[in-house]
């Protein structure tokens, strides 16, 4: 599903967020990246969704060659992958409904078929009373859920989860990953980057340990070790 | 999906117009002042026109006849001087109508009417008063009033003196003009600065919106549409504002300039009326082309996600 073939990437000739990485994530596992601050776990997320650029190596998503992608092709990418971030990323001015409904409005969906999408989703993760709020009105959690009902709505194969639970409680965070878990048990592949010790172990799936921008562990059933 | 994309955009260019409306506010409220200093600079250039024509208007060349020559002549001369292509009107004027003329200039002064009393008959011969389409074709018209064969019928002729007011008021016409269109070109520029720049700044609030929009898909197109929309709608609004209080502004100082200028034809709605179209469809369009272009500026530097 996701290969990352000997994946350096530079800032600047000192900075050197990523060093020869080699990562496989198959279709339908639940991968958690982690590692310490800056070690260059959402540096990964950014290549995979094209916001930067790897200085050398390939990334294949799906059979799609990610490193070689023209921008007018970005936003297709984009929409076959979910993504969900530590900040939410939601828009401020749009309600929850209509924050999950822009994902299937910029593919140029149908009205019909969003009217019928958006419920559906919101109902996964629990959101269907909470429609007409805006963003500044939810909780932490909520604003989450919101965030990854969107990213959801255009059922992709895989779901990136940077950091999910870096600004919500214990009882939130919880919510979260459990939410994760049931996408992963519908099929999506998750790839969970998180510095969250307590989390990964709970886990016990698949680690994927980084270190000063390298590889250093990748356990099938792993623990957060450092 | 091509128009349901820009029926999109729309909604959502209506729908931030709205959820946004105090930024709307403050980038209208700029926009219309803006071209409210342009409507007052028109309004400046059409005073000064105006002023200026009325002055033109007032310039004209008097031939005064001997009081012997018949009116056969005179009506001869007037037709010649009528086939000058320089020439906007003649008028005629009997030794009767100057006579009672004089007599109303001088009724306060007994001598000069003693005098004309004293004298049998009337002294004053016919006049010709001959005006010019433009000031430029004076010296034309004197050269051919000039004309020796006219010596023997012509008392007197005023033009003399005009030859230096009428080079005056020239240089001072296209003194002012110069100087209008310099003024009317610095508050453009200044206009479009200001104009430009409160677009980027409403967008430049949205930022981190444009990003989130990138990151979950929107083509660059799906992005800029409803922000040149909503800069659009706002220039509209403004420029509607703009001619609600430029109307009213007008009615209120129209007779304050009739009655400044002692009643000489300064007809500023007039003069909007008339140029409707280009005053405020020019402005219309101008400033639909710079929130285009300026919104299109400002958002492409925030597209790179």
């Amino acid at each position: 599903m996701i290969h990352l073939l000997d994946i350096t990437k530079k800032f600047n000739k000192n900075t050197v967020a990523l060093k020869d990485v080699n990562l496989h994530i198959e279709p339908g596992e639940f991968v958690s990246i982690v590692g310490q601050s800056g070690c260059g776990k959402t540096t990964i997320v950014r290549l995979l969704i094209s916001e930067i650029r790897p200085t050398a190596g390939r990334i294949i998503i799906g059979g799609w060659e990610t490193t070689k992608i023209k921008n007018y092709h970005i936003p297709l990418l984009r929409r076959q992958i979910g993504v969900v971030f530590q900040d939410f990323k939601l828009l401020p001015k749009k309600t929850v409904w209509e924050n999950v409904a822009f994902a299937l409005q910029v593919s140029g969906a149908p009205r019909g078929r969003i009217n019928s999408i958006v419920p559906q989703v919101l109902n996964i993760v629990d959101l269907k009373d909470k429609t007409d709020r805006y963003p500044q009105e939810l909780s932490g959690g909520e604003k989450q859920k919101v965030a990854i009902a969107r990213a959801l709505i255009h059922r992709p194969k895989v779901l990136l989860a940077d950091e999910p639970t870096g600004n919500l409680d214990a009882i939130n965070s919880k919510d979260i990953i459990d939410l994760l878990l049931k996408i992963n048990e519908f099929g999506t592949t998750v790839v969970l980057v998180t510095h969250n010790k307590e989390i990964v172990n709970s886990l016990k799936r698949r680690v994927i340990t980084l270190e000063n921008g390298q590889l250093t562990q990748d356990q099938k059933i792993g623990k957060y070790l450092i | 999906m091509w128009l349901l994309s820009f029926h999109r955009s729309i909604i959502f260019a209506l729908q931030s117009f709205w959820r946004n409306i105090w930024l709307s506010i403050a980038t209208i409220f700029i926009i219309g002042l803006a071209l409210l200093s342009i409507n007052f600079l028109i309004i400046i250039n059409a005073i000064s026109d105006s002023a200026i024509g009325a002055v033109k208007d007032q310039i004209d060349v008097s031939i005064y006849f001997k009081n012997d020559v018949r009116e056969s002549k005179i009506a001869e001369v007037k037709s010649q001087l009528a086939g000058l292509s320089q020439v906007k009107s003649i008028a005629y004027k009997t030794p009767e109508e100057n006579l009672i003329v004089f007599k109303n200039k001088h009724q306060d002064n007994p001598d000069i009417l003693e005098t004309l009393k004293e004298l049998a008959g009337n002294p004053l011969g016919a006049t010709l008063i001959i005006k010019a389409k433009n000031l430029n074709d004076y010296p034309e018209i004197l050269k051919a009033i000039d004309n020796p064969a006219y010596n023997d019928i012509i008392e007197e002729k005023n033009f003399d003196d005009h030859q230096l007011i009428i080079t005056r008021i020239n240089q001072l016409a296209d003194n002012v003009k110069k100087f209008a269109l310099i003024i009317s070109g610095l508050f453009v520029v200044i206009s479009a600065l200001i104009v430009f720049n409160t677009v980027r700044i409403a967008i430049f609030t949205h930022q981190n919106e444009i990003a989130i929009m990138k990151l979950v898909g929107a083509g660059n197109w799906f992005i800029r549409a409803p922000f040149v929309w909503e800069s659009v709608f706002s220039g509209i609004i403004a420029c509607l504002l703009t001619l609600l209080i430029v109307y009213p502004g007008l009615n209120f100082i129209q007779p304050q300039l009739t009655k400044f200028f002692s009643g000489a034809e300064i007809d500023l709605i007039g003069y909007f009326n008339q140029n409707f179209l280009i005053i405020f469809g020019g402005q219309l369009l101008g400033i639909i082309i710079l929130n285009v272009i300026s919104s299109s500026i400002a958002i492409g530097k925030y597209l790179k996600v």
